[in-house]
């Protein structure tokens, strides 16, 4: 089946700055898909170029089979999105911009807007201007969950809500991806995309850095493994892919390339194992490791989720 | 005693203000200042000769319209004494809105955009933002003052009565200051505040119309009315001027008293929770610019009416006046009565143009205000191309602006039927206004063709454009320029129906270059980037 969204070599520049510097990103139908990076990576630029409101410099891009510039407005019928920056109009209600937006979408269902108000916890008699941060966003997201749109394009979508509506949006994006319906799902909060998505885009100054599932991204960095054993193993430090070991009494801990972990095992069983903790790369290690130098450079690296 | 902690901080905010309105503030005070300068001029080349003054008496004097309007008929023994009447009201409530706008902006304005939240978790009292803003206000409102008193005096008029009519409109702007603070704690948010200041002003007006046509004293409550009161360059009172600074005094005092009672972003009236469930009207980005314009709209249209009521009530007074004044005779280029009365209507209705013209760029620019706030994009986003999406506001601007030239046809239409018992005016005068609808476009045009091509620089560009028009209009012919200047207004290539006959050609003419031009934003629109900010 083809990509839902196919982005090859796309370039934005702003001015002088180039926001955009031959980014690739592919979304396979029925995936919920995580674009990561850090601010200002271009995560929201590639979502506006999708969306037609920016005119790409250069590089292809299809969405749903079209050209998001040329054939905005049907393809658009196929999409609902969620703006990074919910701006509402002051003096309407909710209710009223919901259903506003629903309507140019095409209409929505009832039902499924009362169901979602419900459970986003969302007076919809407010006006917009007395919303919070986190209300407009439910706003925004009550009105791209109760279409039917085939896509859904949800850039930070999260970033304002409190953990439980968290869960409640997890939830909501489970039974879109159930639905077989496909999501490209921005965002910083990692355990977000690591709780929900098949498979992520890194990206970093407007390139990708690295795409696949996680489990592809994993075999890609380190293990760290922690053993007691009844001796002292020797040697440990000089197998290849083994880094940074450490004792401490009877255990031993360190961090092994993925793919040298059978070479990293073999010494403790010889060793006389007797308990072994491992733990797979999270997310957030995968994304330390990628951006860490820049980050760390800038002082950043306090300031990550 | 207010304790020191309350009003820490106060210093630094102000200066803050001042430095935020270092544009905005001295385009008020230059504005009112040109416009004491304009009514001055053209009032001592009007009025020169004892005849002209005694038929300006006689006529605009005894005209109930134009006391309503202007104010009370003190002093028109004296050319001096006219400019009195016919600016004072217009200058008190240009004070009155400046001094609103500035309050409002420093205020509730700040606090609903969170500004006020990052600025108070600083060292800073809680009375502090209030008094910065109106003492910004306040200073502002001097600066008005001192601006009047100069144009004035520079313009030729006598140097004591231009200072008491500059202290007045400075006092006119400190009562309306001090009702805004009162009005910020009540109101449940920024746009409600200009609501209940604006309802305030409208019963002003409305007192003060009333008291000046009986003259039963009924203007003494009208705050509009104390600043009258000082009747500059007839009996050149100061002690009027107690009852603004009182009242502005009490009014700060009452509004920090409230100030304490509310919470930060909340007023005392809480705003009533809205329907849940859009209207049926609300389904479509036409029915979005039509709900987002329509109460700017209905402003406008009471202006206008309210605008073309006195205009055509003036006219009756006008015949007699200008019988017996050769210089405005010349303005309003006409022999017989009939004929100067014609003209006259025309020059109105030309000037009602103007106006709606006004509200045409203002709604045209509208949809660059959307998009620049970022609230252009989920209409994008959703299946509304670029051109629909301009499109629905054009609607509104180009439809507003037709129904409002009709309704002023209609308003100085049914006051000169009601005057001279003759029907067939209202579809005289209706048709005179109509005549303007595509010079109107035009300029409507160029503000959507400057939003399609140049969205950063399209609302200042568009707003430029039409100070150049305003100016070009009004003065072309007065001042002598050259004719291509002229030529530049497409109000001026308008014929001036009722006082010249209709012609199709020119309005064909501008019918055209405003296709032109709405060809031009449609086109441009579709082929950039949206942006905000």
């Amino acid at each position: 089946m083809a990509a839902v969204i196919e982005v090859q070599g796309l370039v934005k520049s702003f001015g002088r700055t180039r926001a955009l510097d031959g980014l690739d990103l592919e979304v396979a139908p029925g995936e919920v898909h995580g674009f990561l990076g850090p601010n200002g990576s271009g995560k929201s630029t590639t979502i506006r170029v999708l969306l037609g409101l920016l005119r790409a410099d250069a590089g292809r891009t299809r969405l749903l089979g079209g050209d998001p510039w040329r054939d905005a407005v049907a393809l658009h019928r196929r999409l609902a999105h969620v703006p990074g920056d919910v701006v509402l109009w002051p003096n309407l209600t909710g209710g009223e911009v919901i259903d506003l937006l629903g309507r140019l979408r095409g209409g929505a269902d009832r039902r499924r807007v009362d169901e979602l108000l419900e459970r986003f916890d969302l007076d919809p008699r407010k006006k917009a201007r007395t919303y919070s941060k986190g209300n407009r966003q439910k706003v925004a997201l009550v009105a791209a969950l109760a279409s039917d749109a085939e896509l859904l394009v949800l850039d930070e979508p999260t970033s304002g809500l409190d953990p439980i509506m968290e869960a409640t949006f997890q939830s909501c994006v489970r039974e879109v991806r159930a639905e077989g319906r496909t999501v490209l799902l921005s965002s910083h909060v990692l355990a977000e995309a690591e709780a929900l998505c098949d498979r992520v885009s890194l990206i970093r100054r407007g390139r990708t850095v690295q795409t696949g599932s996680l489990a592809e991204l994993r075999r890609l960095t380190r293990t760290s493994v922690t053993a007691e054993t009844d001796r002292p193993v020797p040697g440990l430090a000089d197998v290849p892919g083994v880094h940074g070991v450490r004792r401490t009494g009877g255990r031993v801990s360190f961090d092994v390339d993925s793919t040298h972990l059978d070479d990293a095992l073999r010494p403790l069983v010889d060793a006389g194992l007797r308990s072994l903790t491992s733990a797979p790369p999270t997310l957030e290690e995968l994304f330390l490791r990628q951006y860490g130098d820049e980050l760390a450079a800038a002082g950043d690296l306090e300031r990550l989720p | 005693m207010t304790p020191r902690r309350d009003v820490a901080g106060t210093g630094v905010l102000l200066r803050f203000a001042v430095r935020r309105d270092r544009v905005r503030l001295p385009v008020w005070v230059l504005a009112g200042s040109a416009l004491m300068w304009a009514q001055s001029t053209s009032n001592q080349s009007f009025y020169r000769t004892p005849a002209a003054l005694a038929a300006y008496r006689a006529s605009a004097g005894s005209n109930a319209a134009s006391i309503a309007f202007s104010g009370p008929p003190v002093g028109l023994g004296t050319v001096a004494g006219t400019v009195a009447f016919e600016i004072s009201g217009v200058l008190a409530v240009l004070a009155a809105l400046m001094a609103t706008s500035t309050v409002v902006r420093h205020t509730r304005a700040d606090e609903e955009a969170g500004r006020t939240e990052l600025l108070r978790a600083g060292r800073l009292g809680r009375h502090a933002p209030l008094l910065a803003a109106t003492g910004v206000s306040a200073a502002a409102c001097a600066l008005l003052g001192a601006g009047i008193a100069a144009a004035a005096a520079l313009s030729g008029l006598p140097g004591h009565g231009a200072v008491v009519l500059g202290a007045a409109t400075a006092s006119a702007g400190l009562v309306w200051t001090g009702a805004t603070a009162v009005c910020a704690q009540l109101a449940g948010g920024a746009r409600s505040v200009y609501g209940l200041v604006g309802g305030l002003l409208g019963v002003a007006f409305v007192v003060r119309a009333l008291g000046d046509v009986t003259g039963d004293g009924a203007s003494w409550a009208s705050p509009l009315g104390w600043a009258q009161a000082t009747h500059p360059w007839s009996d050149d009172r100061w002690w009027p001027l107690l009852l603004p600074l009182a009242a502005a005094a009490l009014s700060l005092a009452g509004a920090r008293a409230l100030l304490d009672r509310r919470d930060l972003g909340a007023g005392f009236l809480q705003p009533r929770p809205g329907p849940a469930t859009a209207s049926r009207a609300l389904g479509s980005p036409l029915g979005l610019a039509w709900r987002l314009q329509r109460g700017a709209l209905l402003a406008w249209a009471v202006g206008v009416a309210l605008l073309g009521l006195v205009y055509g009530g003036l006219a009756e007074s006008v015949r007699t006046l200008l019988a017996d004044n050769p210089d405005a005779q010349v303005f309003f280029r006409g022999s017989s009565t009939a004929e100067l009365v014609d003209s006259y209507l025309g020059v109105t209705v030309r000037i009602a143009a103007l106006l709606v013209t006004a509200y045409a760029v203002s709604a045209t620019c509208r949809a660059r205000t959307e998009e620049a706030a970022g609230r252009a994009e989920p209409l994008l986003a959703a299946a509304v191309g670029r051109a629909r999406w301009l499109g629905s506001h054009l609607v509104v601007a180009l439809g507003g602006a037709t129904a409002l030239l009709v309704l002023d046809g209609l308003a100085t239409g049914a006051s000169r039927a009601v005057a001279t018992g003759r029907a067939g005016e209202v579809g005289r005068l209706t048709g005179a206004a109509l005549g303007y609808v595509p010079a109107v476009w035009v300029a409507a045009g160029f503000a959507a063709a400057l939003v399609g091509a140049v969205p950063a620089a399209a609302v200042p560009a568009a707003w430029t454009a039409f100070g150049g028009l305003l100016v070009v209009t009004l003065f072309a012919d007065g001042f002598g320029w050259p004719a291509w200047v002229g030529d530049l207004s497409p109000l001026l290539r308008t014929p001036t129906v009722p006082a010249q006959a209709w012609s199709a050609a020119p309005l064909l003419a501008l019918a055209a270059v405003a296709a032109g031009f709405l060809a031009v934003a449609f086109a441009a629109v579709r082929r950039r980037d949206v942006a905000a900010g």
